[in-house]
C-alpha cells in the first residue's frame, strides 16, 4: 500500500478518467434538460383554454334552448353559434382558433336546427343538441370533438283532486332528476284559478325524486291540468295531464 | 506519448474518484437545503397558468357568469381574493365585444405601485357567452351577450 501511495506516475490515466467523467456529466445534464423540457410548456394553460371554449359552447347551447322555450325562435341556436364561431376568434386573438359545429337533426328526437320541444303531454320535454370540432393551430391541436346536449323533461305523474296535490318529476340530461326546485320554478297554467302554496321534494322508488305540488283551491276532475317548469338555466317545459 | 504506457500511480485515480464522490455528494446535499428563487423567465407563465385555472374553476361552478352578468363586482373581487394566493395581486377588467368597459367598479387587489413597477405582469383573457336573467315570475332573458375578461396578475 505504501508503495502504491508513493508512485508519482500514471497521470495520463487520471486525465482520461476526468475527461470521461466530464463527458458523462455533460450527457447527463443534456438528457435531464430534454426529459424535463415539457415542464416549461404551458400545457395547463392550453387545457384551460380548450376547457373554456368547450364549457362556453355547452353554455351557449343551454342558453339558446332557454331562449327558444320562451320565444319559440327556431333559428336561435344557429344564429348564436354562428356569432360564437366568429367572436371566439376576437376574444382569443392570435390563438388561431377554428370552431366548427353541426346542429342535430331528427336523430333521437325530432330536431330542427338543433332544437326541439314536445309539450302539452304527460311527459313533455325541451331539448337542444350540437356537435363541435375545435382546432387551435397555434398549439397544434386539431380535431378536438365534443357534443353539447341540453335537455329538460317534465312528467306529471298524478293529480289528486281530493287533496289538490300534483306529483311531478323533472329530469335533465341523461334522465338525472333535477334537485332543489322551489315554488318559483313551477306554475299551474290551467285551471287558471289555482295557485301553488308549497313544493316538497320526496324520494320515490321508481323516479328517485318527485315533487309534490300543493295547490290552494279545488282541482276539478274533469279539467286538464297544464303545468310549467323552469330550471336554473331558464329552460322551460309545459306538460298537460291527462 | 510515453506516458500512455504508464501503469503505475493508480492510487491517484482512487483519490480522484473519492474526491469526485465527495464533491457530488456535497452538491446534492446543498441542493436539497437550498431555496431556489423562482426564475423570472417562467414567472409570467406560472401566473398565467394560475389565472386561467382560477377563472376556469369559478366558471365551472357557475359563479363567474353570475358575478359578471349580474354585475356583482364585490363578490367577484372576493372570489378572486379567496382563490388566488395572498402574494398575488390582480386587476380585472370586463369588456363587451365592442371593447366597452363594463365594470364601473374596480376589481382590484394589491398595491397599485406593484403593477407599475413589476416587470413580470401576466395577462389572462377569458370569454363568457351569456347568462339567463330572470325578469319576472314566468320570464327569463337568455341572450347571447359575450364578455371578455382581462385578468392581470403580478406578485407582491
Amino acid at each position: 500500500m505504501k508503495r502504491l501511495i508513493k508512485q508519482k506516475r500514471g497521470q495520463f490515466v487520471i486525465i482520461a478518467v476526468l475527461m470521461i467523467a466530464m463527458m458523462i456529466i455533460s450527457i447527463g445534464a443534456l438528457m435531464h434538460r430534454a426529459v424535463t423540457y415539457y415542464k416549461h410548456e404551458p400545457w395547463e394553460e392550453y387545457l384551460t383554454l380548450v376547457g373554456n371554449i368547450e364549457l362556453n359552447s355547452r353554455r351557449l347551447v343551454e342558453l339558446s334552448l332557454a331562449n327558444y322555450t320562451h320565444t319559440l325562435n327556431q333559428a336561435i341556436l344557429k344564429t348564436n353559434l354562428e356569432k360564437w364561431q366568429t367572436d371566439v376568434l376576437r376574444i382569443y386573438l392570435g390563438r388561431e382558433i377554428a370552431l366548427d359545429y353541426t346542429l342535430a337533426s331528427g336523430t333521437n328526437y325530432n330536431y330542427s336546427l338543433g332544437l326541439t320541444r314536445d309539450w302539452n303531454k304527460k311527459a313533455s320535454f325541451s331539448a337542444a343538441e350540437a356537435s363541435f370540432s375545435l382546432n387551435i393551430t397555434s398549439i397544434g391541436l386539431t380535431g378536438y370533438n365534443f357534443t353539447a346536449i341540453a335537455f329538460l323533461n317534465l312528467t306529471i305523474i298524478s293529480v289528486n283532486t281530493n287533496t289538490s296535490e300534483i306529483t311531478v318529476t323533472v329530469k335533465g340530461e341523461d334522465r338525472i332528476p333535477i334537485p332543489a326546485l322551489k315554488k318559483d320554478n313551477f306554475q299551474v297554467v290551467e285551471p287558471t284559478n289555482i295557485t301553488i302554496t308549497s313544493v316538497t321534494p320526496r324520494y320515490d322508488d321508481k323516479e328517485i325524486l318527485v315533487y309534490i305540488i300543493k295547490c290552494n283551491g279545488t282541482i276539478p276532475a274533469s279539467v286538464s291540468v297544464i303545468m310549467k317548469v323552469w330550471d336554473s338555466r331558464g329552460i322551460q317545459v309545459t306538460a298537460k295531464y291527462p | 506519448m510515453t506516458k500512455s504506457n504508464d501503469v503505475k500511480g493508480q492510487m491517484r485515480i482512487i483519490e480522484v474518484i473519492l474526491a469526485s464522490f465527495i464533491i457530488v455528494f456535497a452538491l446534492s446535499f446543498a441542493n436539497i437545503l437550498a431555496i431556489v428563487p423562482t426564475s423570472p423567465k417562467y414567472e409570467a407563465t406560472e401566473l398565467e397558468k394560475l389565472g386561467y385555472n382560477v377563472l376556469h374553476d369559478l366558471d365551472k361552478q357557475g359563479l363567474l357568469p353570475r358575478f359578471v352578468y349580474k354585475e356583482e363586482w364585490g363578490n367577484l373581487t372576493a372570489a378572486l381574493r379567496v382563490s388566488l394566493p395572498l402574494d398575488v395581486y390582480f386587476n380585472m377588467t370586463v369588456y363587451d365585444l365592442q371593447g366597452t368597459k363594463i365594470n364601473n367598479v374596480t376589481i382590484y387587489y394589491g398595491d397599485p405601485e406593484t403593477f407599475t413597477a413589476s416587470k413580470n405582469i401576466a395577462s389572462v383573457t377569458y370569454g363568457l357567452v351569456g347568462y339567463p336573467i330572470k325578469l319576472n315570475a314566468t320570464q327569463y332573458q337568455a341572450n347571447y351577450e359575450p364578455r371578455t375578461l382581462i385578468l392581470q396578475l403580478t406578485r407582491g
